[in-house]
């Protein structure tokens, strides 16, 4: 069977609600998202920047609103299965996992960047509308596979978990797909971007549930982070 | 591949799974339950077969569920069979034809096991009991709320008080593209921003349509809010006689069931996409998965109809957890009469085979409840069925 659930259908209470869980994009995103989690009102332990805080699970001055923060990839499957009501999650992140438990109803309009497509700056030029296959080394399968057929092009996926730009000089792949801001990683590895599949920014998630059996709380926090970020 | 350990004999397809004791018989208990509270409202019981012919399966209702069906051919008419992936489809089948010429409404209940080639959501299981209700030939609000208060009360029988009803109508995201005269392809883009909630690419391509989308979209939520947002909305006349059936009834529901949560999501359409009218999905507060759907479509030859199917196995994960049955070992040779007696009263017997030197060791060792000492259950102190049986069955 599977692993037992929270009784919780039977709360006496129902106002007597477990903590909301905010879950945050360890890394690059999470110092960005300082600015907009101040303007709505959430003040987590001061050590929740902390890199060196063994801590993943932090109060916040809300006693109904603890924040964890996990690897970007895993804010999307914490609040896809429940685990996390709310989150904050890269729109590539999105894209990649497609969960239908998951709803994106803000922009937050931070961590900006673009999901695109670059190869060796010296490739011979070739007409890619002759390949049947191209062999993509990404940390995105599921974007890369999706683009590529879009194109009648089956992309053979390397699948990658960094280092992404060190690909094609070492003949594992012909073209790599990656997360880019400012080009800079490309260029010093020799590499230059050909395509850009999609402009993204981090979003505020909800799970689906959450929202239609606590539409009053989940709603209320979204009403807060859109005051936030002024739309 | 031959020097691979062999295959672990415990070891089940992906969302296929046992059920032991005592979920089993939670289980089997629980949808007779259901069955009964169904039965209590004259829907009567039917039961379609596992496979089907593909042809009349797909043909009506069910090709919103063709791609998650099983196919099989048919080694004796040569024909492809379907495994059934839900039960509304064969319903619709039977009211059609052989119940053709019953008077309408015809009131219809059902309980099986559904088989899909994927689960409906993250980590969730392929076999779906169902147990449900069809009302055929009615195009109503009464019609569509009895279903729905008929399925909360089904709910509350296996101590579901608290459930939560979320209405939406699946067909107002088309009607209103389609009203906008916007291209297939903006449609498509549309439809997924909406279905995701995203409200930035909703304002980025719903050009004229942005606003009142955005509104509809915000109104997901509590009744009473969503419904002046419907009001408030400049909907085109098709939509507008939806959302005024909608108001009537929430209306009825409300009035029968004050104390019952309903949410609306106007703009919400997935599910099975064979809905043409009010849908519903229940929900238990805390709990991650669906008890229940359904909703008003348009049964087999065009009859407006509408039912409700609850997941039996979803709904017991998030009610009370069944008391177990006290059970009294029985030594071998005692009076079977005294062992019927117990029985009537409710215990379960477990009859001793052979003769043992302690009665209470062996039922301890049976995870027995009870022994039976000279003509009377005496509790087994420290059995333990409940420590084990509550830490690991569940």
């Amino acid at each position: 069977m599977t692993a037992p659930f929270p009784q919780t259908a039977f709360a006496p209470d129902p106002e007597a609600e477990d903590a909301l869980i905010l879950v945050l994009p360890k890394g690059r995103i999470l110092g960005e998202c300082g600015p907009v989690l101040a303007r709505a009102g959430v003040a987590p332990a001061a050590d929740y920047l902390d890199d060196d805080s063994r801590r993943l699970r932090f109060p916040t001055n809300d006693p109904k609103l603890d924040v964890v923060r996990v690897r970007p990839f895993d804010v999307a499957t914490f609040v896809a299965y429940g685990a996390a009501q709310i989150g904050i999650c890269g729109a590539d992140v999105l894209m990649e996992f497609d969960y239908p438990e998951i709803y994106a109803p803000l922009d937050l309009g931070i961590g900006a960047c673009r999901v695109s497509v670059a190869e060796p700056a010296g490739a011979a030029s070739e007409d890619s509308r002759q390949w049947s296959t191209v062999r993509v080394a990404t940390k995105y399968p599921n974007i890369a596979r999706r683009h590529f057929a879009a194109r009648g092009v089956h992309a053979e996926v390397v699948h990658l978990n960094g280092a992404m730009e060190l690909a094609p000089g070492l003949g594992l792949s012909r073209l790599i797909v990656d997360l880019v801001a400012t080009g800079g990683t490309l260029k010093a590895n020799g590499l230059h971007e050909t395509e850009v599949i999609a402009h993204v920014t981090s979003r505020l998630i909800v799970n689906r549930t959450a929202l239609k059996t606590k539409p009053e709380q989940i709603g209320a926090w979204i009403a807060r982070f859109r005051a936030a970020v002024g739309s | 591949m031959d020097d691979q350990a062999p295959p672990n004999p415990a070891l089940l397809p992906a969302g296929l799974r046992d059920l032991l004791p005592p979920d089993a018989e939670t289980e089997a208990a629980g949808v007779e339950a259901a069955m009964a509270v169904f039965a209590g409202h004259a829907y009567r019981r039917v039961k379609p077969p596992l496979l089907e012919f593909e042809e009349s399966f797909v043909g009506g209702s069910g090709a919103a569920v063709a791609e998650q069906s099983f196919r099989i051919m048919d080694p004796d008419s040569h024909r492809m069979m379907v495994l059934r992936a839900d039960m509304t489809p064969q319903i619709a089948r039977i009211a059609a034809t052989r119940l053709a010429a019953h008077p309408r409404p015809l009131r219809l209940s059902y309980a099986g096991q559904c088989v899909r080639v994927r689960g409906g959501g993250p980590g969730t299981d392929r076999q779906v009991p169902q147990a449900g209700i069809e009302l055929i030939g009615a195009d109503s609000a009464a019609a569509d709320a009895e279903v729905m208060l008929v399925a909360v009360e089904a709910l509350a029988a296996l101590g579901l008080q608290r459930p939560s009803l979320d209405l939406t109508l699946p067909t107002l995201v088309p009607a209103l593209l389609e009203n906008a005269g916007m291209d297939a392809a903006t449609q498509r883009i549309l439809s997924r921003a909406l279905d995701r909630k995203d409200a930035a690419e909703v304002a980025r391509h719903g050009a004229a349509m942005a606003p009142l989308l955005t509104d509809l979209l915000l109104a997901a939520g509590p009744a009473a809010p969503a419904l002046e947002a419907l009001r408030r909305a400049n909907l085109p006349a098709t939509c507008r006689d939806l959302a005024g059936r909608l108001a009537d009834v929430v209306g009825l529901v409300q009035r029968a069931a004050p104390r019952l949560r309903v949410t609306i999501d106007p703009l919400e359409f997935r599910g099975f996409r064979y809905h043409t009218g009010i849908a519903l999905t229940l929900f238990a507060p805390g709990r991650h998965e669906e008890l229940g759907r359904g909703g008003r479509y348009f049964s087999t030859d065009g009859e407006p109809a509408t039912g409700i199917t609850l997941y039996a196995d979803a709904v017991l994960r998030a009610a009370i957890p069944r008391t177990e049955r006290p059970t009294v070992f029985v030594p071998a040779g005692s009076d079977l009469a005294v062992a019927q007696t117990l029985r009537a009263a409710g215990f379960a017997t477990l009859g001793g085979l052979d003769a043992v030197t302690d009665n209470t060791e062996e039922a301890r060792r049976l995870r027995c409840s009870h022994v039976l000492v000279a003509g009377e259950p005496v509790p087994v102190v420290n059995h333990p069925s409940s420590a084990a049986d509550t830490e690991t069955d569940n």
